[in-house]
C-alpha cells in the first residue's frame, strides 16, 4: 500500500494511557507518534504532516489551552481533547481556543476511535463542502434553502435556518454555547445563552423524531451542542 | 477634675479667710497714727483680694463684711467700739463693702475660669491617653484592663460587657472589673436595648454598678461599660459624665476595630482552608482517575486483541472494565459529595429548558435504561428554568439509574415534570418494590440505603448527592411509595426567565 497512513499525533504524560490508546489507533491502521510533553507534541506536529492531535489537558510543562493556540497560530490540524469529567470549564476553555472535541476520561476504547473517526472525516475542512445534507428523515439542501422532512418540507425562521447550517458547517464537532452564539447572533450576544437553548428546542421540535431524546443535535451538558448525522 | 488639693480644703477656707483678716487688722494695727484711713481701707481690700483669688467667692464675701467691721471697730473713731462719730465713714464702710465684694466677685470668676480651663485640659490629655493606649489594644482583655486602669484613676472599677449577637438572645462576655449580679446584668441588658444611659444613684455606695453607658459604635451598640463608684459621692459621678461618655465611644470603637480585625482574619483562614480542600479535592481527582482511566482503556484493548484472546480471558477483561467503570462513578460520587458537603459549590446557573437534560441524561444511560420501559411526560409549553445544567444532570441520572436499579426487566419508569405556582415540579417514579416504608424518612440521608445488603449495587449516596443539588438551588426533594411502585419528586423555583424576543417572520 503506497498511500501513506494517517499521523495521529497523541500528547499524553501517562505512559499506560499513551500505550493504549496509541495500540487503539495503530490497529485501526494509523501511524501513532508518542508525545511525553507538549513541547516533543508540537515538535512532531511540525516534523510532517498530521492529520489528527489527541491531546491530554493535564500536562507537565504547558498548559493544554497554551498548546492549542500554539498549534493552532500555524495549523488547522483536529485536535481531541482528554479530560476529568468534571472540569467544564477547562473543555470550554479549550474548545474555545480550538480544540474539535474532549473525551471524559476514564473512556472507552471503542468511543475514542469513534471520535477519532469522526475528527478525520473533516467534512468542515476538506473543501469538497456540499450544499446537501441528509440525516435521519431529514434532507437540506443549502444552496436553495430548502429543509425538508419525511418529503415534507418544514418552515425554518431565519435564525433556525442559520443555526442548522452552523452545525452542519461543524457536524460531529463540540460546539460550544459561546461558539454557537457568535456564529448565529454575532459578537455582541455571546451573553444571552437562553435565546441559544430556546432555539436549539424549536429546531429539535422541528427535526427530531423524539425532541425530548434528540438522535442528532445533541446536548453536551455545561459545554454545548454537537451535531451528528 | 479636681486639682488635687486635700478634701479638707473646703472646711478650712472660711477661717483662713478669717485669720487673714485678723492678720491684716493686727498687722496694720500699731501703724494706725501714721497710715491715713484711706490707706488702711485699700489694705483691707488688699485682703478681700487676696482672700477671693486664693480662697473663692464665699471666704472673699467673708473677708469683706469681716474687713468693714474690723476696719470700723479698730480704726474709726471711736477706737474699739462700733459706734461711728462722723457719719461720713458710713459712705467709706459702703464704698468699702462695694469694691471688696465686686473685687471678690470678679477675682473669684477669673480662678473658677482658670480651674475649668485646667480641668479641660487634664480631662482631654487623659482622654488622649486614654485613645492611644486603646489603639494600641489587640484583644478585649487588654482593652477591658486599659480602660479598668483609666476609670480607677477618677475612682472606678469599670466592667466592660461585650455583646455576643450570634444566639437568639443577646449574651454578654465580661471583660475586666467585677463580675456583675443578675440585678446588674438586667440594667446592663436594658441600657443595650435602649442605647440610653441608665444610672441607678439610689444604690450609689452599695458596691454594685450604678452607671450603664452603651457602647455606641459607628455600625452598632456593641455592648455595655458598668461603672462602680468606689466612693459614694454621686456629685462627682455627675461631674465626670462628660468624661465617662466619651471614654464608652472610644471603647466602643475599639471593640469595633478588634471585631472587624477578627472578623477579617477568620476570613483570611477560611479561604486558605478552602484553598487547601480544594486541592485536596482535584489532585486526589486527577491521581485516582488516571490509573483508572489505564485500567479502562487497557481492559477494552485485551478484549478487542487481534487475534482474539480465548472467551473466558475476554469475559475476565470485560469485569475488570466494568468494575474499573464501577471506582470510578463511586470516586466521582465522593469527591462531588466532599465538593458539596464543603457548601461552596459554585452554581453554574443558567436559564434553560428541562427538556435538555433529560434527552442528556437518557443518552448517558441509554445501556442501562435499554432494558425498561421509559414514560416521558414533559408538556410542550415548559417554561425555561435557572439551574445548573452538570448538577441537574446529576440529580436526573441519579434517580433515573435507582429507578432502573430497583426495578426488573422490562418494568416502567415514568419521569414527568409540571410547572405549579411558583415552581417546577419532576417526578421520577418506577414500577418495583419500593423503598422500606420504615425507612422512607432516611433515604436521603448519605450512606443510607433503602435496602440493607442486597445484591443492587450501590453505596448509598446517589439521593444524598441529589438532595444536596436541590438544596443548593433552592428546591425541595422527597420520596414516596406508590401502588407497585417507588416515586422521587423534587422541585425547583421557577422566577421569571429573562425576556425573549421574537424575530421577525422572515
Amino acid at each position: 500500500m503506497n498511500e501513506p497512513k494517517t499521523r495521529v499525533i497523541v500528547v499524553e504524560d501517562e505512559p499506560q494511557i499513551r500505550r493504549f490508546v496509541c495500540d487503539a489507533l495503530r490497529k485501526e491502521g494509523c501511524a501513532a507518534i508518542e508525545a511525553g510533553t507538549a513541547r516533543q507534541g508540537l515538535d512532531q506536529a511540525a516534523a510532517d504532516k498530521t492529520d489528527l492531535v489527541i491531546l491530554d489537558l493535564g500536562l507537565p510543562d504547558m498548559s493544554g489551552i497554551e498548546f492549542i493556540r500554539d498549534l493552532r497560530t500555524w495549523s488547522p490540524v483536529p485536535i481531541l481533547i482528554l479530560s476529568a469529567r468534571s472540569a467544564e470549564q477547562d473543555k470550554i476553555a479549550a474548545l474555545d481556543a480550538g480544540a474539535d472535541d474532549y473525551l471524559s476520561k476514564p473512556f472507552a476504547v471503542g468511543e475514542l476511535l469513534a471520535r477519532v473517526r469522526a475528527l478525520l472525516r473533516r467534512p468542515w475542512q476538506d473543501g469538497s463542502a456540499r450544499p446537501q445534507h441528509q440525516f435521519g428523515e431529514v434532507e437540506v439542501d443549502l444552496s436553495r434553502r430548502i429543509v425538508s422532512r419525511a418529503g415534507v418540507e418544514v418552515h425554518l425562521t431565519q435564525i433556525e435556518y442559520r443555526l442548522l447550517a452552523v452545525m452542519l458547517a461543524n457536524n460531529g464537532k463540540v460546539m460550544t454555547h459561546r461558539h454557537l452564539m457568535q456564529e448565529v447572533w454575532g459578537p455582541g450576544h455571546t451573553e444571552q445563552g437562553h435565546y441559544l437553548r430556546i432555539y436549539v428546542g424549536r429546531l429539535r421540535q422541528k427535526l427530531e423524531a423524539d425532541p425530548a431524546l434528540p438522535q442528532h443535535i445533541l446536548t453536551e451538558t455545561g459545554v454545548g451542542y454537537r451535531f451528528q448525522t | 477634675m479636681n486639682k488635687g488639693l486635700p478634701s479638707g480644703w473646703h472646711r478650712v477656707r472660711y477661717p483662713l479667710a478669717a485669720a487673714l483678716c485678723i492678720l491684716t487688722t493686727f498687722g496694720v494695727f500699731p501703724l494706725r497714727e501714721l497710715l491715713e484711713l484711706a490707706n488702711i481701707v485699700m489694705l483691707f481690700l488688699l485682703t478681700v483680694f487676696i482672700a477671693a483669688v486664693w480662697l473663692g467667692r464665699g471666704p472673699a464675701v467673708l473677708a469683706a463684711f469681716l474687713g468693714v467691721a474690723l476696719f470700723d471697730f479698730f480704726f474709726v473713731p471711736p477706737h474699739l467700739s462700733f459706734a461711728v462719730a462722723d457719719a461720713q465713714y458710713l459712705v467709706t464702710f459702703a464704698v468699702m463693702l462695694a469694691v471688696g465684694l465686686i473685687t471678690s466677685h470678679l477675682a473669684a470668676l477669673l480662678s473658677e475660669r482658670t480651674e475649668q480651663a485646667q480641668a479641660r485640659e487634664q480631662e482631654t490629655r487623659v482622654l488622649y491617653e486614654l485613645a492611644r493606649d486603646l489603639g494600641g489594644a489587640l484583644t478585649l482583655d487588654q482593652a477591658a484592663d486599659i480602660t479598668q486602669r483609666f476609670l480607677g484613676s477618677v475612682d472606678m472599677d469599670a466592667t466592660v460587657l461585650v455583646a455576643d449577637t450570634s444566639g437568639e438572645t443577646v449574651a454578654f462576655q465580661e471583660y475586666g472589673g467585677r463580675h456583675l449580679n443578675s440585678l446588674e446584668l438586667s440594667f446592663a441588658h436594658s441600657a443595650y436595648e435602649r442605647r440610653t444611659i441608665i444610672e441607678t444613684d439610689s444604690l450609689a455606695g452599695m458596691g454594685v454598678a450604678i452607671v450603664f453607658l452603651p457602647l455606641n459604635a459607628p455600625s452598632q451598640v456593641r455592648g455595655v461599660l458598668a461603672l462602680t463608684p468606689r466612693t459614694d459621692d454621686v456629685g462627682r459621678l455627675r461631674t465626670h459624665r462628660p468624661l465617662l461618655e466619651a471614654a464608652a465611644s472610644l471603647v466602643a470603637i475599639i471593640i469595633e476595630r478588634l471585631h472587624y480585625a477578627d472578623a477579617a482574619r477568620h476570613s483570611e483562614l477560611e479561604v486558605v482552608a478552602e484553598k487547601l480542600r480544594s486541592s485536596i479535592l482535584s489532585s486526589l481527582s486527577h491521581d485516582l482517575r488516571t490509573p483508572l482511566t489505564s485500567l479502562v482503556g487497557l481492559a477494552d484493548t485485551l478484549a478487542q486483541m487481534r487475534p482474539p484472546l480465548p472467551d473466558g480471558a475476554i469475559e475476565t477483561a470485560g469485569i475488570i472494565r466494568d468494575q474499573a467503570q464501577a471506582i470510578h462513578h463511586l470516586l466521582s460520587n465522593l469527591l462531588d459529595m466532599a465538593r458539596l458537603q464543603a457548601g461552596r459549590v459554585k452554581l453554574n446557573k443558567e436559564w434553560q429548558p428541562f427538556e435538555e437534560i433529560v434527552g442528556s441524561s437518557r443518552r448517558l444511560l441509554a445501556t442501562l435504561l435499554a432494558g425498561r420501559k421509559l414514560e416521558i411526560d414533559l408538556p410542550r409549553d415548559l417554561p425555561l428554568v435557572c439551574f445548573d445544567a452538570v448538577l441537574l444532570e446529576r440529580v436526573v441520572c441519579n434517580l433515573l439509574e435507582n429507578a432502573a436499579k430497583y426495578s426488573r426487566e422490562g418494568a416502567r419508569i415514568q419521569l414527568a415534570a409540571c410547572a405549579r405556582e411558583t415552581h417546577l415540579e419532576v417526578s421520577v417514579c418506577n414500577d418495583g418494590p419500593g423503598f422500606p416504608a420504615e425507612r422512607l424518612d432516611q433515604v436521603f440521608e448519605l450512606f443510607v440505603r433503602g435496602e440493607r445488603e442486597t445484591a443492587v449495587a450501590g453505596t448509598g449516596m446517589g439521593l444524598a448527592i441529589c438532595e444536596a443539588i436541590i438544596a443548593a438551588h433552592g428546591g425541595t426533594i422527597g420520596a414516596e411509595n406508590r401502588p407497585g411502585g417507588a416515586c422521587v419528586r423534587f422541585t425547583l423555583p421557577l422566577g421569571t426567565p429573562p425576556a425573549v424576543e421574537e424575530e421577525a417572520p422572515s
